[in-house]
């Protein structure tokens, strides 16, 4: 703040009325605060404002607290003195700024000098309760961490919770593969009908001796059901690739004649 | 996401908490400008004012609670279960889908091979 004018400081004593009925209106509403660190950061400038000066009182005692570690305990206790601490600066830095805008008609230096001064205190206070804002900030974000990793009945139920849903995603897969099973399963029993019942399916020229290719291609053209079993006969001390391709000629001949003649 | 559960839940109410602290700071930071001002809006001051020492008790509430909470239900023993096991059948499910979509890939480029000659 800028160092107060002469014609300023005439409606600058408005401020005083102002300002003392605004810190009635703050002391009403203010934290009552409990346990004040004695020299703590927020009363460091003005040692005889009062705040930050009160012996500490002692930690209320914890209903219901379980045997933890020593760490686990000492860093949550860390946790509530963090927080008492950075909401007392808080209030107090703000508050000292309040009773700061005060203006007094009597000081001990001059006008510009306290005004300098005042000026100078007010910065330093509002760092302190941005200070300790930015403080209250990282205890949030380190409850937050803790949180994530100790809620075991929140953790739980996370875990409980995707493992749900990872199941039922893996049963809709299953499901929907069973009955993609099912249909396939009856068109591919028509394709493999269509498929060996068609001269694509024959025993193809270069797996047998040419004779035998073309003997095989006069009985099909001429053959009834009875000429199939001579020739399965004749085929039956035939060599290797002949016996792979008798079963698919027999697999053939019923529908296979029908297509051939 | 379509469900909280309750751990988000807390989540959320420690994030609404760190958007509380920034109105703190700037209900406190209203209230100076307004006092430094010639002619002050008294109602102004006084609803910025009751604002600011409203959230600031809410936030120490809502802090307390949850440090209170973490208190009762912290063992200090790390959490050692996990996900892996169904997250691991889902893979291999997909996997089996993947597979059957190559292989009827495969049938359908066989027919159509078929059918062109």
């Amino acid at each position: 703040m800028r160092p107060r004018s002469s014609r300023e400081l005439v409606s600058a004593r408005d401020f005083r009325f102002k300002a003392t009925g605004l810190l009635y209106i703050v002391k009403l509403g203010a934290v009552p605060p409990a346990a004040a660190r004695p020299g703590g950061d927020c009363g460091g400038l003005v040692p005889g404002s009062g705040a930050g000066l009160r012996p500490r009182a002692a930690w209320p005692a914890m209903a219901q607290q379980r045997a933890l570690p020593q760490s686990k305990e000492t860093l949550l206790q860390s946790y509530n003195k963090r927080l008492k601490d950075d909401v007392k600066s808080i209030m107090d830095n703000f508050t000292e700024i309040i009773k700061t805008a005060k203006i007094e008609d009597e000081t001990q230096v001059s006008r510009a000098t306290q005004g300098e001064q005042d000026n100078y205190e007010m910065h330093v206070r509002a760092a302190n309760i941005v200070r300790a804002g930015e403080s209250l900030m990282k205890l949030v974000s380190d409850l937050k961490q803790f949180l994530i990793l100790n809620d075991f009945p929140s953790v739980n139920e996370a875990i409980e919770q995707r493992s749900q849903q990872l199941r039922a995603l893996q049963e809709e897969c299953d499901r929907k593969l069973t009955a993609l099973r099912d249909e396939v399963s009856i068109d591919l029993y028509e394709l493999e009908e269509e498929y060996y019942s068609s001269s694509s399916s024959l025993c193809e020229a270069n797996d047998l001796p040419l004779c035998e290719a073309y003997w095989r291609l006069d009985l099909d053209t001429d053959s009834t059901d009875g000429l199939s079993v001579p020739l399965l006969e004749s085929l039956e001390p035939s060599a290797g690739p002949l016996q792979a391709a008798a079963p698919a000629h027999s697999h053939a001949s019923g529908p296979g004649p029908t297509e051939h003649a | 996401m379509a469900t909280y559960s309750l751990a988000n839940e807390r989540l959320r109410a420690l994030e609404e908490i760190e958007r509380e602290i920034g109105a703190i700071l700037q209900n406190a930071g209203t209230v100076i400008l307004e006092l430094s001002k010639e002619k002050t809006n008294e109602r102004l001051l006084d609803r910025q004012a009751a604002a600011f020492t409203a959230s600031v008790q809410h936030v120490e509430a809502e802090l307390s609670a949850q440090i209170r909470y973490l208190t009762q239900v912290a063992t200090g023993q790390p959490h050692e279960g996990s996900s892996y096991s169904s997250r691991k059948d889902c893979q291999m499910a997909l996997k089996r889908v993947d597979y059957a979509r190559l292989k009827l890939s495969d049938v359908a480029r066989t027919c159509e091979q078929m059918l062109e000659n």
